[in-house]
């Protein structure tokens, strides 16, 4: 349905995005993953259209959209990650005035307005001036806005930064189940790697402007399928422990969490017995362990060297 | 067009800070200059005692008398003689500046005695007077072999005072304007239609030419605030734009399909609906206040009806060029800065601080080619004139200027998002 060929854009001399290659298919549900300056809103702003690559192609059903943005607009859905409403208007009539400008039928209009505020549960409280609601709320009706037009694709750039819990789950909730009640397609930016496993099929990961992985979860985890992870809490913190444990020959990485560490080594090596030596030797007493299954995170970890929210 | 014009109207009628200044600062302004500065403007002249001696050394019949053979002895057909003769009839030059001092209004500021020169000189020496004014022997032949003849006047009119005072710089301005109200007659060739037309007579300062009216301070702060404030409006209206890229609206505005040109014109529209607003309301209020334009015609209303109008469409033009330099630019307060820059610049230069006669020659040129100037300027002679003529250039010179924004404003507007 969507695609991008060997996306770039250069600002200046920096390269934002790198030849990517992603796909869409229709109804389907894709994660963009990415830090802090991974090109992520880049790579979303040229899709959508807003801006101009500095080469490769976006192509809608196998179209490019360069040239001739105007397809890809009327199915396109964007929720950008800032609040695009006017604040001192009030939620009814910011969708009013974007369903107008979205030509939406007249007659149609009014129940398109009550269909998507029911949807992102703002119903009663449409009356009211954006500048009042809470982070939450705004962000609800910048979902609502970009529904107005039945778009084919939604693409959302990370819609539930610095919000409470409760619209959180209403947010995802709703991307859900417009992915599965209206077949719309998804492609969903976020830090946060749960929202992620939760909403979609597929994932892409990106870091200095290229795509490092892809797939679907499973296809992801199994990245990581040549290594164990061992969460273990200690009786105190030990350097000398550490520098043993990170000596050991089949130990490829260990972190210092909150319990205590967390210890990755090669599958089925087998070193809880050298792990408790080791402890002894230092007279350090192993409380907990723990044998954990690896998720996205660590995928993420093991690609990027850094945590999603760094 | 008209979601994007009723988008803007809303968004402004909101911010009721925006509003507030748009509306009552114009207001306050007017109210305040007209009571702190009114007095500069007003003659101070009625609270003033002038003491003018008369030095009357001319006699006029001799004088016409002398003129009246001089014409005739000129090589010149009868007819022509008579035509010059008949026109001198009704001009007389001494006697005209002895009924200038003898009106009644003049008379309250300036009281004059009849008095030689020795005695002249002797009581302004004393204090008694605070000058007098000569009328030299052969003033009325001279003046009007000068002006019937085209012969060079070999006496003046004179004024002669011990030292600088008010009351001498009244008594200079208010002869200087009688005698350019009598050129002024004379150049019009009023007085040659020979129907005995009294001139009229400056009052407390006023330069008074017949058919002329002035114009008031209150009516000038009123004028100068109003197109101030609708300046304004162009910036403020195109600075909403600001917020609009910043929170990406504008984004989600260019990926709903809408033609630039709709975004452009609602605020085109939206300042040309409050632009006119504000000034008719700041008029009104301040016709209700001061009554600034007294007893004036319907016609004087839709003469100024029509300017208003003019003048909110080249605002709203100026924003439509604002508004796409604003999208242009990266940096948002350069784009402030130039627009107050520009603002602040047509101000000055186009007379909303100050007449722009206190400015240089060429600067006042420039002013009067700025749409605030112009308007100022036209205004304030069809307050004078009440000649309709005179309105159909400068109108049609204020819709080229919307013409030229506008189209300017388009040319530059960024192309669809992407860039």
């Amino acid at each position: 349905m969507l695609e991008t060929i060997k996306l770039s854009k250069t600002f200046k001399e920096k390269k934002a995005v790198d030849e990517i290659d992603m796909y869409l298919d229709e109804g389907e549900s894709v994660g963009l993953l990415g830090p802090n300056g991974a090109g992520k809103s880049t790579t979303i702003s040229m899709i959508s259209s807003l801006l101009k690559p500095t080469s490769g192609d976006v192509k809608l059903n196998g179209k490019s959209t360069i040239k001739n943005p105007s397809e890809i607009r009327k199915v396109l859905g964007v929720v950008p990650q800032e609040i695009a409403l006017y604040e001192e208007l009030s939620a009814y009539e910011n969708l009013k005035f974007f369903g107008k400008i979205y030509k939406v039928k007249k007659e149609l209009l009014e129940i398109r307005i009550q269909e998507v505020l029911e949807m992102v549960g703002l119903k009663d409280r449409q009356k009211e001036l954006v500048k009042t609601f809470s982070g939450g709320m705004k962000r609800r009706v910048n979902i609502a806005a970009a529904l107005l037009h039945k778009p084919k694709i939604l693409i959302l750039d990370e819609p539930t930064v610095g919000i409470d819990p409760q619209s959180r789950n209403h947010i995802l909730e709703t991307v859900k189940k417009l992915n599965e009640e209206t077949g719309m397609t998804i492609l969903y930016t976020s830090h946060y790697m749960e929202e992620v496993e939760q909403l979609c099929n597929r994932v892409y990961i990106m870091d200095h402007g290229r795509v490092v992985a892809s797939g679907s979860k499973s296809e992801l985890l199994s990245i990581l399928s040549t290594e164990d992870t061992i969460q273990i809490q200690l009786s105190k913190k030990s350097y000398p422990l550490l520098e043993s444990i990170k000596g050991m020959e089949a130990v490829r990485r260990v972190e210092e969490t909150n319990e205590g560490i967390r210890v990755i080594s090669k599958k089925g090596s087998n070193i809880l017995s050298d792990l408790v030596h080791a402890a002894e030797k230092v007279d350090i007493q192993i409380i907990h362990f723990q044998m954990e299954d690896p998720s996205l995170e660590d995928v993420f970890l093991h690609l990027t060297g850094k945590t999603l929210r760094d | 067009m008209g979601s994007f014009l009723k988008k803007d109207l809303l968004v402004f009628w909101r911010d009721r800070k925006e509003v507030l200044i748009a509306l009552l600062l114009p207001i306050i302004l007017i109210v305040v200059l007209n009571v702190a500065l009114s007095g500069l403007f007003t003659d101070d002249g009625e609270s003033m005692d002038i003491q003018v001696g008369i030095v009357e050394e001319d006699n006029s019949l001799e004088g016409l008398e002398r003129f009246e053979e001089a014409v005739n002895e000129m090589d010149l057909d009868q007819a022509e003689k008579e035509a010059i003769l008949q026109q001198t009839s009704v001009f007389n030059p001494s006697e005209m500046i002895i009924s200038f001092f003898d009106n009644p209004e003049i008379k309250q500021v300036i009281h004059t005695k009849n008095v030689s020169e020795a005695e002249a000189v002797e009581l302004v020496e004393e204090g008694d007077l605070h000058a007098f004014v000569r009328i030299p022997e052969g003033f009325t032949y001279a003046i009007l072999s000068s002006i019937m003849l085209d012969e060079e006047a070999d006496v003046a009119l004179s004024i002669q005072a011990e030292e600088q005072s008010n009351e001498l710089n009244t008594l200079q301005n208010m002869m200087n304007n009688f005698i350019e109200s009598i050129n002024l007659e004379l150049a019009l060739g009023t007085i040659a239609e020979g129907e005995a037309q009294e001139p009229l007579l400056p009052q407390g300062g006023r330069e008074v030419i017949e058919g002329v009216e002035t114009y008031s301070f209150t009516q000038y702060i009123t004028i100068a605030m109003s197109t101030l404030f609708a300046l304004f409006m162009a910036q403020t209206l195109a600075m909403k734009t600001v917020t609009e890229k910043r929170e990406r609206v504008f984004n989600r505005i260019i990926l709903t399909g809408s033609h630039p040109f709709h975004y452009l014109m609602g605020k085109t529209l939206a300042t040309f609906i409050l632009s006119w607003l504000q000034i008719i309301i700041t008029f009104t209020i301040s016709q209700l206040l001061f009554d600034v334009f007294p007893d004036k015609s319907l016609e004087f209303w839709i003469g100024l009806l029509i300017v208003i109008t003019a003048f909110a469409l080249t605002i709203s033009g100026l924003t439509a060029l604002f508004t796409s330099i604003t999208l242009n630019l990266q940096d948002t307060n350069a784009a402030s800065g130039i627009f107050s820059l520009i603002i602040m610049s047509m101000a000055v230069l186009g007379g909303n601080f100050t007449p722009i006669q206190i400015l240089p020659a060429f600067l006042q040129r420039i002013g009067e080619w700025t749409p605030n100037g112009l308007s100022l300027t036209v205004i304030l002679e069809w307050i004078q004139l009440n000649n309709s003529g005179n309105l159909v250039i400068p109108m049609g010179i204020l819709f080229g200027y919307f013409i030229v924004f506008l189209m300017l404003g388009m040319a530059i507007f960024p192309g669809r998002g992407r860039n």
